[in-house]
């Protein structure tokens, strides 16, 4: 039912991670099974030790961004404004080279804007009006991260950020599959961001999620450049994947939860590498009902996020050699669920 | 083949202006505004202290203590307003569920709860950790799939305040493209210290209740409440015997790429959007007969999105009236785009173009009709409805009234 006709293609992936900036650090980390997670400080945490999370120590916003622009933007944007730019340059995609009202953004935001809302009320709870930053306010917004990159790259196209649990970044690459397959847009950026800050930890540790789903929490940032195959082609971009399918169910429910999992897994039991993201306890029931040559759980390396599914896909899309079928399977203990399937290289 | 053609099938709402279905077409019909004191929380420190606020609203003649507990004041109207849209629809049980999606534009979500996590953090009186568990806003698209058994898509929008009108125009493409049979959409934002907060420190609330388009305005009136339509292909909907409300008839969403909290002053992205929505629904300019304005009532809004409609429409802009009815609900962010495209559908509906009220005098700016002189009947069947958010997140969405329905046939 959601197959993509034309399939999408995948000319372009990026991401920064608690293993590092890029794809391939991940992957290694990833290949070789070395976590990346470190301790949470104890300050943090009083009283609670042991706990782990995933930061993106080696992303120096700087190095991507002028200074003085970069201290305007919150964290999750300078994820998104480094990690665009890091994606359309591995697309071959050069600013002004294509209509900028044919290019899109698409993103997944699990918490961005959350520490900058937490900053900017601290200012008032503290100090009063006088307290108050106005220079905080924009990027209390969810979609500030997409919209600072559409900003700094110029985007025109289709913009949209979705936050749906921990199947956030999936959400978003359906809507940019959707937007590149109807015609709203020739090129869609696509993934999640999210970010990681001292606050959340303390907001985790008090709700007690520490040990259940936020247990080694990660933050960071992973997209993905979609576009139509023959678009691909007629530009000469080289076509790492291509995105053959896109199915969600909300939630299984209760009594014909097999109803939900073969809606959602429909011909696509099979696949030579697998890889998924959320809860291991919420993935399980989909795990069951698939046959892989190979399984991988990034989370357990570079640490979950709401967000994701780009740094997932971004990984699928290295691992997939020319013809092998991949698979990504997302869900969330409420759900929603996903399972987007991949085919490595060009269509024929 | 032809496309789906997307039919509403049933609206919900509850606002600062109205708590039904029936008191909110009556509001947009009489022009009775909802901006008045707010009392939610403590704004004695600021120079504005009204907005719209969902008034005499107890979550205990809704909910049971359990669920006031477990949700959030901004959950809570989503669950209002979403099961009056159900109820109209009589929608449960004609679908597999796993064909029923739900699509909401949010906002701040549970931020209001939140803040009194914060201050009791601030403070080292640590509050209760609960007051956390909703803070994000597809906390309410749980609740809502979950409520109501609707186990299809779910997606959360959050691109400030074009969230649930993007959201609308989504799940219409959801049905439309095959992958649902009927979607839950619409939006829900409850008002929050944050938003107060933050649109007071950039100085764009209006100490009165908003003006949209007059000479003198200040700004926004903030407010709250949430929205929300069913959504059916008509050809399923007819054949199940639903009444036919209205009709989604198409949407179109992009990113200016030009600043994160100013309008391009021109208007172009905003025609452009109005113009690819227009396309998208198969609709002639000449064909609408008016516009639901994003309409803040800031100065820059409402001269930007003059300038958009007059590069749509050129020389029959002043004759097709750009009214707002943020002077009767508010600024409801994250809710607006729902809230504005059912009173939209309702006006439509009762063969009316709605007043857009407090009018203080003519802006040389604004030099189109606005419908400041009071609501007017008309024979027009479609209207548009625009929503503009910070980042640039703009969308705007094609919407037909019931008639439509004849002429289809």
């Amino acid at each position: 039912m959601d197959r993509f006709t034309p399939a999408i293609a995948i000319t372009g992936t990026a991401a920064v991670s608690a293993a590092g900036i890029g794809i391939k650090p991940a992957l290694e980390a990833l290949t070789s099974d070395t976590s990346c997670l470190k301790p949470i400080p104890d300050d943090l945490v009083a009283g609670k030790t042991g706990h782990c999370w995933g930061r993106a120590d080696q992303f120096k916003a700087t190095d991507f961004i002028p200074p003085l622009k970069a201290r305007k933007l919150d964290r999750a944007s300078q994820f998104a404004v480094a990690v665009a730019g890091m994606a359309l340059v591995d697309a071959g995609i050069v600013k002004g080279a294509f209509p900028s009202d044919r290019i899109g953004i698409a993103l997944g935001s699990g918490f961005g804007g959350i520490a900058n809302a937490s900053e900017f009320l601290s200012g008032y709870y503290q100090a009063g009006v006088p307290g108050l930053s106005p220079m905080l306010f924009p990027n209390t917004v969810a979609n500030a991260a997409a919209s600072n990159a559409s900003i700094e790259y110029g985007l025109q196209g289709p913009n949209i950020t979705f936050i749906q649990r921990f199947c956030s970044a999936e959400t978003a690459i359906l809507a940019a599959c959707r937007f590149i397959e109807e015609g709203r847009a020739d090129i869609m950026l696509a993934g999640g961001v999210d970010e990681l800050t001292p606050q959340m930890i303390r907001g985790f540790a008090a709700t007690g999620q520490l040990t259940r789903y936020a247990a080694g929490f990660g933050e960071g940032c992973g997209m993905l450049v979609l576009e139509r195959a023959e678009h691909a082609r007629a530009r000469g971009a080289a076509i790492a994947a291509q995105i053959t399918a896109i199915n969600t169910v909300g939630f299984l429910l209760p009594g014909v939860e097999q109803q939900g999992i073969n809606h959602l897994l429909q011909a696509q039991g099979d696949c030579d590498q697998l890889i998924f993201s959320g809860p291991e306890l919420a993935v399980k029931p989909l795990l069951n009902s698939v046959n892989a040559g190979s399984t991988h759980y990034p989370s357990r390396i570079i640490g979950s996020s709401l967000a994701m599914g780009g740094i997932a896909l971004g990984l699928l899309t290295a691992s997939l050699q020319p013809g092998e079928q991949g698979l990504q399977l997302a869900a969330s203990p409420e759900g929603p669920y996903y399972a987007i399937s991949l085919r490595g290289g060009s269509p024929a | 083949m032809s496309p789906k053609r997307i039919v509403i099938t049933g609206l919900g709402t509850i606002n600062g202006a109205a708590k039904t279905i029936p008191a909110f077409q009556e509001a947009i019909i009489q022009g009775k505004s909802g901006i008045a004191p707010l009392d939610l929380f403590d704004v004695s420190q600021y120079a504005t202290q009204i907005g719209s606020q969902v008034k005499e609203y107890h979550p205990a003649d809704y909910f049971s203590p359990r669920q006031v507990s477990h949700l959030s004041r901004t959950d809570q109207l989503a669950l209002i307003a979403a099961n009056e849209a159900v109820t109209m629809s009589a929608i449960s049980g004609c679908y597999d569920p796993y064909q029923i999606g739900v699509c909401i534009g949010g906002g701040v979500g549970g931020m209001l709860h939140a803040e009194e996590w914060l201050q009791g953090e601030l403070s080292n009186k640590p509050a209760r950790p609960g007051l956390l568990r909703t803070l994000l806003p597809d906390s309410s698209t749980t609740a809502l799939a979950h409520s109501f058994g609707f186990a299809g898509y779910q997606g959360s929008i959050t691109t400030a305040c074009s969230s649930s009108g993007t959201a609308i125009g989504w799940a219409a493409d959801l049905i439309r493209s095959g992958r649902q049979q009927a979607m839950l959409c619409g939006g829900a934002d409850a008002l929050t210290m944050l938003t107060f907060a933050g649109f007071n420190a950039l100085k764009v609330v209006d100490p009165n209740p908003c003006a949209p388009f007059s000479a003198g305005r200040q700004g926004l009136s903030l407010g709250e409440g949430a929205a929300f339509l069913v959504l059916e292909d008509e050809q399923a909907a007819r054949g199940r015997g639903a009444q036919i409300l209205g009709y989604l008839l198409g949407y179109a969403l992009l990113g200016e790429a030009h600043h994160m909290t100013a309008p391009e002053p021109g208007g172009e992205s905003a025609a452009r959007v109005m113009n690819a929505a227009l396309s998208a629904a198969g609709v002639e300019h000449g064909q609408v007969g008016w516009i639901n304005a994003h309409g803040t009532g800031t100065p820059l809004n409402d001269v930007g999105e003059s300038n958009a409609v007059k590069l749509v429409f050129g020389e029959r802009a002043p004759q097709v009236p750009l009214i707002s009815t943020k002077a009767i609900t508010g600024h409801c962010l994250g809710a607006a785009g729902a809230i504005e495209a059912v009173a939209s559908v309702l006006a439509l509906n009762v063969g009316i173009i709605p007043q857009t009220l407090h009018f203080r005098g003519v802006d040389p700016e604004c030099d189109l009709d606005y419908g400041h002189a009071g609501s007017r009947t008309t024979d027009t069947r479609i209207a548009l409805s625009n929503s503009f958010a910070f980042g640039g997140n703009i969308t705007s969405i094609v919407l037909g009234s019931a008639a439509l329905q004849q002429e289809v046939c």
